[in-house]
């Protein structure tokens, strides 16, 4: 472990970024991520890698596309309406199987919206935006230390797969500062050599390409990729717990509205109520198995989001009617504070009946 | 032990430089700290005031409704903030640049003429570096060991400003006496 170091998100994920090896960065200034593409503008002009700030977004990750052909470690950076921009390319990218790391710190929609943090990019990422069937690893950190440790987690998973990663984190935690510490990388080197185009001197000639005139070729194309999604929805599904063994309450957040829904567990503990938390740390895939297990011991599941209740919908495919689903949702702004949380909070134990009894 | 502090003012009075110096000196005290800042479009002149947690243990509100300690360095984020004062918290206003005016009896209010002392100093960019000064005092228990390790890390390029600072932050903590 190295001495620990007061940074904010974005510059955090800018670091580890270099430390996974990323040699090419894409991107266009846009808050709350700029801090990124400014940080990286100067280390990677320095390490002599590829840094370009692009015409626009849709330049940007296009780019980024043909620098991951040639097995680059690629990321680009955005923020919401811009991301908006990039989905044709994230459907693209998806099935020429490149590994890309786009990292969307979120602001608020829709449209152009405001400078101030949101979390109502969870559907554009986790379903998509762009055409065709296809597959998005989401990852999505609560605390600037994790913003480190996921955007480790991004290089490799992209490349361990051949497909795009989101790491989808709210405009509130690109910009605060924590204290934080770099582990070594520990995920293994995955060696892309037999896919990349770095010209074909000795060996037979390759093409990356998603344009398919056979329907045959694609359809097989298409369910190897499928193929692909099942391995990654059993194997990679990551989520922490609080408090859950004893819950009959379980409340359901990611990223940075999680840590108050922790508070706000605390808070009930105190009051004697069993309130523990779910948090997907990959939101696709979204822990599904393990929600629906700790649902059926529960009596109510309250999702939190800043946004009109986005990752609702897998949390009710998830608990499939196994318990009470309630919700607490606020679109943009200053992120709900304890206080607010607790009055919604009391207003659904009362209404749902779930209550003090259960101490 | 936790503690919540705002420090606001205008861009360019060094609100975002000092904030992080005092988070940095929680960092190296051992505490779990975070530093949210909230700034505007604007560069010079517009408001900017950040938000600090310090904690013994994972901090899950790093915003909060109210908060312990205030420092205002300018009328506005006098006006402003006022209210965000926890009740029993405290106040510290730049009387520089605020006029001293007490519209609530709940809560301390220390009013120090911060410009003027670090024109006195002979640099008017240590005005944060006293409200440091007065903010440690309250606090308490903050080495002094920390205090000019994060002056070192944080003027790292600007080595020829640590020293004015830290007499600055030194004249800040003297500021109010023992039992006052």
């Amino acid at each position: 472990m190295s001495e620990k170091t007061l940074l904010k998100g974005n510059i955090a994920i800018a670091q580890a970024a270099l430390k996974c090896g990323c040699s090419c960065y894409f991107g266009y200034p846009i808050t709350p991520q700029t801090e990124i593409g400014e940080y990286l503008s100067l280390k990677m002009q320095e390490s002599g890698l590829g840094y370009v700030c692009a015409e626009s977004e849709i330049g940007a990750i296009n780019m980024a596309l043909g620098a991951s052909s040639t097995g680059a470690k690629v990321m680009a950076s955005s923020s919401s309406c811009a991301v908006s921009l990039m989905q044709e390319a994230l459907s693209y990218a998806c099935s020429d199987e490149l590994p890309i790391v786009l990292v969307n710190v979120m602001r608020a929609g829709p449209g152009q919206g405001y400078i101030y943090p949101s979390q109502g990019d969870y559907n554009q990422s986790v379903t998509g935006g762009g055409n065709g069937d296809y597959r998005i690893i989401v990852l999505s950190p609560s605390n600037v230390q994790e913003c480190i440790d996921l955007t480790y987690r991004a290089f490799y998973l992209a490349r361990k797969y051949r497909n795009p990663v989101i790491i989808l984190l709210d405009g509130l935690l690109g910009q605060m500062s924590e204290a934080v510490e770099f582990d070594d990388n520990k995920y293994d080197e995955i060696n892309c050599s037999n896919w990349t185009l770095e010209g074909a001197k000795n060996r037979p000639s390759r093409k990356i390409h998603s344009l398919e005139p056979s329907s045959n070729k694609l359809n097989n194309h298409i369910k190897k990729m499928f193929e692909k999604y099942s391995i990654i929805k059993e194997k990679e599904a990551d989520w922490e717990e609080y408090l859950t063994d004893d819950a009959n309450i379980i409340v359901t957040a990611f990223s940075t509205m999680s840590r108050q829904a922790k508070a706000l567990c605390n808070y009930y503990r105190r009051k004697g109520l069993k309130m523990g938390l779910f948090r997907p740390k990959t939101l696709w895939p979204f822990p599904q198995k393990r929600l629906a297990e700790l649902s059926k011991k529960a009596d109510l599941i309250i999702d939190i989001e800043m946004n009109m209740g986005q990752m609702l919908k897998d949390v009710e495919l998830s608990v499939l009617g196994n318990s009470k689903i309630e919700f607490i949702g606020k679109p943009v702004g200053d992120f709900m504070k304890i206080d607010e949380l607790v009055s919604r909070t009391d207003e659904i134990l009362r209404r749902t009946d779930v209550s003090l009894s259960h101490s | 032990m936790n503690k919540s502090l705002l420090i606001s003012g205008a861009g360019g009075q060094g609100i975002v430089s000092i904030s992080t110096i005092i988070a940095n000196i929680f960092m190296l005290s051992g505490k779990f700290v975070s530093l949210c800042p909230c700034y505007g479009a604007e560069m010079r002149g517009g408001a900017v005031n950040c938000e600090i947690n310090m904690s013994d243990s994972e901090i899950l509100c790093p915003q909060n409704d109210e908060v312990d300690f205030v420092v205002a360095l300018n009328q506005t984020s006098f006006d402003k903030f006022i209210n965000k004062v926890k009740e029993n918290g405290t106040i510290i206003v730049n009387s520089s640049l605020a006029k001293i005016n007490k519209t609530r009896d709940d809560i301390k209010y220390i009013f120090a003429p911060l410009t003027q002392e670090a024109l006195k100093l002979g640099n008017i960019k240590t005005t944060n570096s006293i409200a440091l000064g007065i903010l440690s005092k309250l606090l308490g228990n903050l080495s002094i060991d920390n205090v000019k390790k994060a002056y070192e890390k944080i003027l790292k390029d600007k080595k020829e400003l640590i020293q004015k600072n830290i007499e600055a932050y030194l004249l800040g903590y003297n500021y109010i006496q023992e039992g006052n």
